[in-house]
């Protein structure tokens, strides 16, 4: 009799726990037989499969499992309770693992905060998948560059002419200084902008008072952030109010129809206030030129359109607009890429701060990874120390897994203990770190998923870490256990290995902190072209247009200074530039962006420019110098003439002569490439907006200071006082570097020193095991010299392979790095070997201190025991 | 003491294995309910209560001897135990109790 089919015995043994198998086959067969009977042979077949397979559930499934005997969970407490006591049994052990995980990740946990923080730039607003901000994209000279500075009609254009853009707003910043006066109180502010009424409803920044939907809508409003208006009104309202806003020459009353909430810190949005374009447009007219690279065009398209379509029929909009703009394609770049990923190397997008963001990301990880390795090396030599308990685990029936598990809760636990002390340690090390790196991070605004991280983070340390000590401890045979001496081959070969990849993180990092330093000390040292000592500069302001050359005569009598000139920029700031200027014998095909900057007469003097041809802008003794220009080295190279001076360059419509060339000097700041820079000589502008005073170097800062105040007072009653000082403003440029140069600092210490502590751990361990060794070798006549030498080597030997190894690698890292700067230092050999002596040393104190010990030990004391 | 309550297919196929005294096994339970409640009844959902009420100590079972009938496998004999027969009251009584507590039923 064919009894039932084969298959659903099959998935039954398949599925059900061994010792059940029998009597659920015969109930199965059972009810086969009784189905047959009652609905025939085939149906009851079918019931039989269906059957089988219905128990593929999870009260049977988990039965398999759960019916091992041998549940790790009762063991837990005891192991516990044994992590807790090998830990108070070897304290200094436990010390240099807890600390170095520690120390890992509580650089870990700062670094990643500021990531953290980073990542969360501009992720607050409703609409952020679909607001961009459009980019140039220029092809000239065989080259594709791209900005992100656009015409201003090109917003208005973007939302007539394009069925897929929601809104688009024009939005500038130019930091022009502003006067605010409300009753008595008056206020110097550059923090605004010129935006569009839809700014507001595009980008979520809410509204304290007002309404986001009409607060910009009439042109002589103006919104503004509450610790302004707190600012301006004290304890009063501010919302409906009239404030006198003045600059330049000209003054008017706006009223406050918006109150903002105070802007978060993670966005790249920073302004004090806003007022709509069409109050500027008003005054001085709509600008409508093309040509005119002004302010920047934030983009919100419709919800759920074809972005590459849009961006298909957006590409060509100022070709079609504008006659000389045919080269030029516009395209939009996600506002929430913006931050990170706003580098572009000939018209492709090559990362930008992301690239810092992962050097960060992988230094935190370096530095965990350093002291996992201090964990895996000292468990694994330390092997033999827990040999005895763990063959005495096997003999009364441990199984492998049971002990596996026995050491990852080991590792967890103590990565636990290193995590709760990095908490508090990061915790105490934020302020300084914010100093640091000039932020406000605080560990309150992280969300909840980067604790989730860092907890997910830290198991799965402990479980790498205690992974393979756990795999190898447990696999030892019970009888080799008790017979255990030394550390097998591979274990030696695979912690040498470790000690290698550590100590080579170590000297990388500290060729990179060395280079680092060396690098911002050259650009700090390096000459600037012009003498920022003594040079301030006053913002022009008020009266300060018209009583010019009193305050100017005034500051020379007094003594104040030695020379004053107005320019339109410090050069520390970037004005205008142009890929338009004309002179003779330009290749038309060049596009090469000069810088402008406006001039008054003696500039070349009072920075102290050094002038290589030519004479300085002198209106009194050359009245024709309102047309003549100074121009700088990479200028002339650019402009090729044989003999620039004398030659006329077309800008703007004018003609202009050359009178002067200077030598380069650093324009905006030490990153930037050199540029050709063209100072314009001119009588009379508003483009003038700054006074440059070389302050007399005889008078203390503090006497200059008031003196120049009561000058300023007296000639521009309306306006507050403002001193900057073109060195302080200079040294602001360094912060970038100044924080790296910290980070990669702290960061080599830390690495040498978790590094070294498990180096301390290995030869305190291996003097330990050899403690007989040593004493013998004494006893027969060993002197402490060789014997401290035998024990030195071997732990060194490691170290002088991670030199070999990593060094070139450093030297390679390094020179990648110096390429991103137009100014930089050679890569000097010395740099490597100071870093290979200073970690040889390090070393070399470390383990001497233990071995020396040890040789000099009396071997009485490690002979007489047993 | 808190008594840990039964789900009422679980309480169903304990009071089974008490009306069918020596013969309480997988297939018999079944075959049992099937006729009592005049639905289908899973194999599968019998046995994984079982096996429920066998660790929590309300049954306890035997191997017992193979048929003809069962292709030769042996039958896991369930009796239950005398906690078992305490948690049947128990949840009867509280039944019967809550029944009490409810307002008769008024006819209109």
């Amino acid at each position: 009799m064919k009894e039932y089919p084969t298959l659903a015995e099959r998935i039954i043994r398949a599925i059900c726990p061994d010792h059940l198998v029998d009597q659920i086959e015969g109930d199965l067969i059972e009810l086969y037989h009784h189905d047959v009977k009652d609905i025939g042979m085939r149906k009851a077949k079918w019931r039989l499969l269906l059957n089988a397979l219905r128990f593929f559930r999870p009260g049977i499934l988990f039965r398999n499992r759960f019916s091992n005997p041998l549940s790790h969970t009762h063991m837990l407490a005891n192991y516990t309770k044994i992590t807790f006591r090998v830990m108070a049994r070897t304290k200094t052990f436990s010390a240099i693992n807890i600390s170095g995980l520690a120390l890992g990740f509580t650089s870990a946990l700062l670094l990643f905060l500021w990531i953290q923080f980073e990542f969360s730039f501009e992720q607050f607003h409703t609409n952020k998948d679909r607001l961009y901000i459009a980019w140039n994209r220029s092809f000239e000279n065989g080259q594709i560059n791209c900005w992100n500075t656009t015409p201003r009609v090109l917003a208005p254009t973007l939302q007539n002419e394009f069925a897929g853009v929601d809104h688009a707003v024009s939005f500038a910043q130019w930091e022009g200084t502003q006067r605010f006066k409300v009753g008595d109180k008056k206020m110097l502010k550059t923090s605004g902008v010129y935006t569009d009424p839809a700014f507001l409803k595009m980008l979520s920044f809410p509204l304290i008072k007002g309404n986001a939907e009409s607060a910009l809508e009439h042109p002589q409003s103006i919104v503004i952030t509450e610790d302004f208006a707190y600012d301006l009104f004290g304890d009063d309202e501010a919302f409906g109010e009239m404030i006198t806003v003045s600059e330049g020459e000209y003054t008017f009353e706006l009223k406050v129809t918006g109150v903002l909430k105070k802007l978060p810190r993670n966005t790249a949005f920073n302004f004090d206030y806003i007022i709509p374009f069409a109050f500027l447009e008003s005054v001085s007219g709509v600008d409508e030129f093309w040509g005119n690279n002004s302010v920047t065009t934030l983009v919100m398209t419709k919800e759920g359109i074809d972005e590459s379509q849009l961006a298909e029929e957006i590409k060509d909009v100022e070709k079609k607009h504008f006659k000389d703009g045919q080269h030029i394609e516009i395209f939009l770049h996600p506002l929430l890429k913006s931050r990170l990923y706003s580098g572009f190397e000939n018209g492709v997008q090559t990362g930008g701060k992301i690239d810092e963001l992962k050097v960060i990301g992988i230094l935190a990880v370096c530095l965990v990874l350093i002291g996992c390795i201090n964990f895996v090396n000292l468990s694994t030599a330390r092997a033999q120390k827990r040999a005895k308990e763990i063959s005495v685990r096997k003999v009364t029936g441990a199984v492998r897994r049971s002990l596996i598990m026995q050491f990852i809760v080991e590792s967890i636990i103590m990565c636990s203990l290193a995590a709760s002390l990095s908490l508090v340690l990061s915790y105490l090390l934020l302020p300084w770190f914010n100093i640091m790196m000039y932020e406000q991070l605080s560990f309150q605004e992280a969300p909840i998923w980067f604790w989730g991280c860092f907890a997910a983070a830290v198991l799965s340390v402990g479980l790498v870490a205690g992974g393979y000590p756990a795999f190898y401890l447990s696999s030892l045979s019970a009888i080799r256990v008790f017979k255990f001496s030394g550390s097998g081959k591979m274990n030696q070969l695979m912690r040498s290995g470790l000690v290698v990849v550590q100590f080579g993180f170590a000297i990388m990092l500290m060729v990179g902190a060395t280079v680092v330093f060396r690098q911002s000390q050259f650009l700090r040292a390096m000459d600037q072209g012009y003498d920022t000592n003594r040079l301030a500069y006053v913002p022009i302001t008020g009266d300060m247009l018209k009583n010019f050359t009193a305050f100017k005569n005034e500051l020379l009598t007094q003594g104040f200074a030695t020379s004053v000139t107005r320019t339109s920029t410090p050069f520390t700031e970037q004005w205008s530039s142009t890929g338009g200027m004309q002179w003779a014998g330009k290749n038309p095909e060049e596009r090469t962006n000069i810088e402008r900057i406006v001039v008054d007469e003696e500039i070349v003097s009072t920075s102290s420019l050094t002038l290589i041809a030519g004479r300085d802008l002198d209106l009194d003794k050359f009245p024709s110098d309102s047309n003549a220009v100074v121009i700088n080295e990479s200028a002339w190279r650019l402009m090729n003439f044989e003999n620039p001076i004398g030659e006329t360059i077309k800008d703007n419509g004018k003609d202009w002569k050359i009178v002067g060339v200077v030598k380069d000097f650093v324009f905006v700041s030490p990153f930037m490439r050199k540029s050709p820079v063209v100072l314009f000589g001119c009588e009379f502008s508003e483009a003038l907006s700054f006074v440059y005073i070389k302050l007399d170097d005889t008078k203390s800062l503090a006497e200059l200071k008031n003196g120049l105040e009561k000058i300023h007072r007296q000639y521009n009653v309306d306006y507050p006082f403002e001193l900057h000082f073109a060195d302080l403003e200079y040294a602001q440029k360094f912060e970038i570097l100044d924080s790296m140069k910290m980070v990669s600092a702290a960061a080599t210490l830390l690495a040498i020193f978790i590094a070294s502590i498990g180096l301390l751990g290995m030869a305190m361990y291996m003097i330990e095991v050899k403690k007989k060794e040593i004493g013998i070798r004494k006893v027969l006549g060993g002197s402490v010299y060789s014997i401290i030498k035998m024990l030195s080597i071997s732990s060194l030997k490691p170290i002088a392979i991670s030199v070999l190894i990593f060094a070139p690698l450093a030297w390679l890292a390094m020179t990648a790095w110096l390429e991103l700067f137009p100014y930089r230092i050679d890569l000097e050999v010395w740099i490597f070997v100071l870093a290979t002596i200073l970690i040889l040393f390090v070393a070399l104190f470390t383990v001497t201190t233990q071995t020396a010990k040890a040789a000099y030990d009396n071997p009485v004391n490690s002979l007489k025991s047993e | 003491m808190a008594r840990e309550f039964l789900n009422e297919f679980e309480e169903l196929v304990l009071t089974s294995v008490a009306v069918l005294e020596d013969d309480a096994y997988g297939a018999a339970i079944t075959l049992e309910l099937e006729k009592w409640l005049e639905r289908k009844v899973t194999l599968s959902a019998v046995h994984v209560s079982l096996y429920k009420l066998e660790d929590k100590g309300y049954l306890k079972s035997k191997v017992g001897g193979a048929t003809n009938e069962r292709g030769g496998r042996s039958k896991r004999i369930y009796t239950i135990t005398n906690a078992g027969t305490a948690v049947l009251r128990a949840m009867r009584e509280k039944r019967v109790e809550l029944w009490g507590m409810m307002p008769q039923f008024k006819t209109i």
